[in-house]
């Protein structure tokens, strides 16, 4: 058994807990104690909970000495972007208008979690209303990458990406709008899936656009992220977007060799204008695929800029539609920035939107028709390793929708498609900034991912790596 | 499809019943006018009978390799 229970993978500390080697108490002092150590650098946290959390894990520790176990996860203690409702917590979704609202129901995603036996650490920070890519926050401050302290962790889930990073949580909530799972998981060096749209139910999460929002984790690999899907996956009542698809066994999918497997590298769009070090990266990671056992083919994909644009349409007017209230009741409560892109999607006329969302069917036949030959596409997540806080804090002036598109470049096309992207660490530049690869497949099929990316963190340990407190 | 003019995107927000000011509005354009560019090969070719639920035909076919 670790020394630091905390620095276990889910995977791993639900073993342990389960098998009585470990106390769901001793992991989550573990963690809290990281958590007292960190906090103060990275700001990933929001709430902090540890007398209910030690009770919590006291409860559970009794109920498995009694043959009780819940699930899976029986007595993990997680914490999650604060944007998944909770009865009777705070949500604050990251804003000040949400400061004091608390949950009447509980997300169920956040429930299914709860009912493998998950507790509580307390909630975790994330960008206003989950509407920014760099993780800057006006009202609760920035969160700072565990890599490089001046550096962001990009966003929206800065809070995930930061604190599962630092071993602070087992893993944690996200969500993927334009690419804020994806991007923090790039940033800060973990594993994070960005599901199918209707893969995972959206109930009771705050809502940014009802046509792009996709729930997921972020973890410490590749397995721990496909423990967590088969437990959340599959349809909801509650939510009539979420898929009846057939839920499979991801776990099992991971042990598999990816011997005889294709992966397409994108001949134009993803491969253009990288940092020459995300570049490189991009080329070891190919190398290591191709070496444990899979085809490297290139692929000529459509336009994705198109893609891009379309996104931006759907997401400007649907974000601005929920919003359209506080808008006029309460437009001094939001940052600069939030509200210079709610303001956005004033400007959309109703044909434009409409367009943009008729235009999705033929899009993604257009790609699927275009990668008929692969597995899975292989692509970086951001032309550039995390910027730093300072020169990519740009609030609401001219550079601000220059910077968002350079960061977002690669992953609001996947948004636009609803396919599912898996991010996983690749590599680290010579100033010691992770990188992360994003493999893209085809709708529902997280499997074929999951498994391409426990193979890859077979293969290599950047995954298992962890930043030492400066 | 041309990228709306600080002048009509005053008027559009007006009607929404959200006004912005003349600086407003000219954040606005520069910053959506890249959509409107960038979609602009996609719009008005769409076929009459094609309506936004394809996309969900074309999630749940079964695609494989």
């Amino acid at each position: 058994m670790s020394a630091e229970p905390a620095l276990l993978s889910l995977t791993e500390v639900a073993q342990a807990i389960a098998q009585k080697r470990l106390s769901s108490r001793e992991a989550t002092k573990s963690c809290l104690d990281r958590i007292a150590q960190w906090q103060p650098r990275l700001n990933a946290f929001l709430a902090i909970e540890p007398d209910e959390a030690l009770a919590a894990a006291d409860a559970a520790d009794a109920a498995l000495a009694k043959g009780n176990a819940r699930g899976a996860l029986h007595g993990v203690p997680l914490a999650h972007k604060d944007m998944y409702y909770d009865a009777g917590k705070i949500v604050t979704c990251g804003s000040k208008i949400r400061r004091d609202f608390v949950a009447t129901t509980t997300s169920t995603a956040l429930q299914r979690l709860k009912d493998a036996g998950t507790i509580r650490l307390g909630s975790l920070q994330m960008v206003e209303f989950a509407y920014g890519p760099t993780g800057h926050n006006t009202h609760y401050g920035a969160v700072h990458n565990p890599w490089g302290l001046d550096h962001i962790t990009g966003g929206s889930s800065s809070g995930s990406g930061s604190a599962v990073a630092a071993r602070l949580t087992f893993a944690a909530l996200g969500s993927d709008t334009g690419g804020s799972i994806r991007m923090p998981a790039h940033f800060c060096g973990v594993t994070g899936l960005k599901t199918t749209y209707g893969r995972i139910s959206r109930a009771g999460a705050m809502p940014l656009s009802q046509s792009l929002d996709t729930v997921g984790p972020l973890a410490r690999s590749a397995l721990d992220c496909a423990l967590l899907l088969g437990l959340m996956a599959g349809a909801d009542p509650n939510d009539p977007t979420a898929a009846a698809e057939p839920v499979p066994d991801y776990v099992a999918a991971t042990r598999e060799s990816i011997t005889g497997l294709t992966i397409g590298v994108p001949s134009a769009f993803y491969v253009d204008d990288l940092d020459p070090e995300v570049e490189r990266i991009l080329d070891e990671t190919i190398s290591v695929l191709k070496r444990e056992g899979a085809n490297i083919v290139q692929v000529e994909l459509p336009d994705q800029r198109q893609l891009t644009a379309a996104c931006q349409l759907v997401l400007a007017v649907e974000a601005s539609a929920f919003h359209k209230r506080w808008l006029i009741e309460r437009p001094q409560d939001y940052g600069p920035q939030v509200l210079m892109r709610l303001q956005n999607g004033l400007a959309i006329p109703g044909v434009s939107y409409l367009e943009a969302k008729r235009w999705r069917g033929p899009a993604l036949a257009a790609y699927l028709a275009a990668v008929a030959g692969v597995d899975a596409v292989i692509a970086p997540v951001a032309p550039v390793a995390a910027p730093t806080l300072a020169e990519s804090d740009v609030g609401n002036s001219p550079d601000a929708e220059a910077v968002i598109q350079r960061l977002t470049r690669f992953t609001r096309p996947i948004n636009y498609l609803g396919l599912p992207s898996l991010a996983i660490p690749s590599g680290f530049t010579k100033s010691g900034l992770p990188v992360g690869m994003q493999l893209i497949g085809r709708s529902f099929d997280e499997a074929i991912l999951l498994r391409i990316g426990a193979a890859f963190q077979r293969a290599t340990d950047f995954h298992e790596r962890v930043p030492e407190p400066a | 499809m041309t990228r709306p003019s600080p002048k009509e995107i005053k008027a559009i927000a007006d009607v929404a019943g959200v006004p912005v000011d003349a600086e407003v509005a000219t954040r606005i354009a520069n910053s959506i006018g890249p959509a409107f560019e960038g979609f602009a090969a996609v719009a008005g070719t769409l076929p009459f009978d094609l309506e936004p639920a394809s996309f969900l035909v074309v999630q749940t076919a079964k695609v494989s390799k």
